[in-house]
């Protein structure tokens, strides 16, 4: 994933960027080892935040890869949970974790088509002005609050 | 959602839209995630094939679970208290169940020592398909499970010195009706001709008869100390004294005596004496709730209703020797003219000799202190068995019936 992250990057964005890679996988480790949780997205935000300062510091026009990148964050998560719940002796259902394979590469599809939308939307905006890009911004501002509401209902 | 919201102020902050597709698959997890916000309603239960079993021994058992609506993943794990382990495979169970389906899992339980255990709880975690909502809590009805002690390996037990009135095992001394031949005598009125010895009677030209001893039952009781405990690796003289108690007590009830149960100590446990096998589970029941409660006060014999101490019974002392209050108590008792022996379950190998010369000379002194108070306990008439790693409990129970043959009398 950090190298998807800093594949383009220069190497002033490299210089960081390797290192918050290093901290990802540092703290991704940790979380495994040690089955702290918490560490889990400290760990997807560090590579999250590798990829961003590639896209700070060099400033690239659109990066095409977004989507992917987001995808494989998605599946690196996903797995380092898995991987946590899969911690001691556990009695599964045959299929249980095909089953479980087959739904987080779904997601992960679903993740891709939804990311390559937006990149399509985002190019758009990018070309036609100010009150696009606001309508843009409006609309991440709407669907975290949606997320945020939705996730204190069901809290 | 933390990845979400720090992806999206990001991508505001610094004006790139590929934040926010990174956000897309997360937010997307999520949204799906939460759509269906209604806690399952979970039943389960543990089934066990047996509540009564021998410690070590596997118990065959079943979890049964249902649910009322469908739980894409739901985990179940068994809240087993110590001493109860899963003997073979996994203790959490992980499985997809749909609305109305029931399951049956089998699992085998082993209690690793004697006791009574509550078990039947589950934990349980309900995940929806993605695993963004859980739900847990605690299911099932706590059922007790009574793990009875291991008998110990004992072909001959310590016959008692006095019999009582009822027909048993026990060779009396007494003469009377019986198979074991005891002596002659001149016949007398009443007797019955069957009893008259023939070839004596030709040679003395006067009728005589034979006469018997009677098979009598006797009382024993069985006197345990839980005023201190040794524990080592798994193992404790607590628990080594209630195997061997358990198993002394089989044996004399199988023989019909009346068997009784003293636990002396923090707590003071009895059961007067009885016989027949209503009698063993009461008194294996009663071992089971044996534990060392500390207490610092003094007690003595005086606390034991008299009715739990027959006259003539025997009374065995089944002991570690390490409290002076129960040692106080044996003594005590042999000086009221009980028929005492003591099985002393031998704390020395529980215990290590120390790496320093003081502890090491600690350690002799202490062997030296159990060695003279052994011989304070033979010099009362008391028989000690020595029950350790290096012997069998029929072994030392053999030292003793060889040293109460020998050493009858003793005077208090």
């Amino acid at each position: 994933m950090g190298v998807l992250a800093l594949v383009e990057a220069d190497d002033v964005a490299l210089a960081a960027g390797v290192r918050l890679v290093a901290l990802a996988v540092l703290a991704l480790v940790a979380a495994i080892v040690l089955g702290w949780s918490p560490l889990l997205p400290a760990s997807i935000l560090l590579l999250a935040a590798a990829y961003a300062t590639h896209l700070a510091t060099d400033d690239p026009a659109l990066d095409a890869r977004a989507p992917l990148v987001a995808a494989g964050l998605l599946v690196t998560a996903e797995l380092a949970y898995w991987s946590l719940e899969e911690r001691g002796t556990i009695g599964t259902d045959p299929g249980e974790s095909l089953r479980h394979v087959g739904v987080v590469t779904l997601l992960a599809l679903g993740g891709l088509v939804a990311g390559s939308a937006l990149l399509a939307v985002a190019d758009i905006a990018r070309t036609d002005g100010v009150a696009v890009d606001l309508l843009g911004a409006t609309a991440a501002a709407g669907a975290l609050l949606v997320v945020v509401l939705h996730a204190r209902r069901a809290g | 959602m933390v990845v979400v919201a720090v992806a999206l102020v990001a991508a505001l902050a610094l004006r790139r839209p590929e934040l926010a597709i990174v956000a897309v698959p997360f937010a997307l997890s999520l949204a799906l995630g939460l759509r269906r916000t209604e806690q399952p309603v979970i039943a389960a239960a543990l089934r066990l094939d047996d509540e009564r079993v021998v410690e070590r021994q596997e118990i065959p058992a079943r979890i049964e679970v249902s649910a009322t609506s469908s739980v894409e993943r739901l985990e179940l794990r068994l809240v087993l208290p110590e001493g109860v382990v899963v003997a073979d495979g996994p203790d959490a169970f992980a499985m997809r169940l749909r609305a109305g389906e029931e399951r049956s899992l089998p699992v085998t339980l082993r209690c690793s020592r004697w006791g009574l255990y509550d078990v039947g709880e589950l934990e349980f975690r309900a995940r929806d398909a993605l695993r963004v909502v859980t739900w847990e809590g605690t299911v099932g009805e706590a059922r007790q499970l009574k793990a009875y002690p291991q008998a110990e390996a004992l072909s001959r037990i310590l016959p008692p010195r006095d019999t009582q009135v009822f027909t048993g095992s026990e060779v009396a001394r007494s003469k009377g009706d019986g198979i074991e031949y005891a002596d002659l005598r001149e016949f007398v009125a009443g007797d019955r001709l069957r009893s008259i010895n023939w070839r004596a009677t030709a040679r003395r030209g006067a009728l005589v008869v034979n006469e018997q001893h009677p098979e009598r039952n006797t009382d024993v009781v069985l006197f345990v100390d839980s005023f201190a405990d040794v524990r080592r690796a798994g193992r404790s003289t607590l628990d080594d004294a209630v195997r061997a108690t358990a198993t002394l007590a089989s044996r004399y009830l199988e023989r019909r005596d009346r068997v009784g149960l003293v636990t002396f100590g923090g707590v003071l446990r009895w059961l007067q004496p009885g016989m027949g096998t209503s009698q063993r589970f009461r008194l294996v029941e009663t071992l089971l709730e044996t534990g060392v409660e500390p207490t610092y006060t003094w007690r003595d014999v005086n606390v034991i209703p008299a009715r739990i101490l027959p006259p003539k019974a025997l009374v065995l002392a089944i002991t570690p020797l390490l409290d002076r209050r129960f040692v106080a108590t044996i003594t005590d008792l042999r000086a009221r003219g009980f028929d005492l022996a003591v099985v002393e379950v031998d704390p020395v190998s529980f215990v290590d000799a120390g790496g320093t010369e003081p502890e090491r000379l600690a350690y002799r002194l202490w062997l030296l202190d159990r060695e003279v108070l052994r011989a304070r306990l033979a010099r009362l008439g008391i028989a000690v068995a020595r029950w350790g790693d290096d012997t069998e409990l029929d072994s030392a129970l053999e030292g003793v019936r060889t040293y109460r043959q020998r050493a009858r009398v003793a005077l208090v």
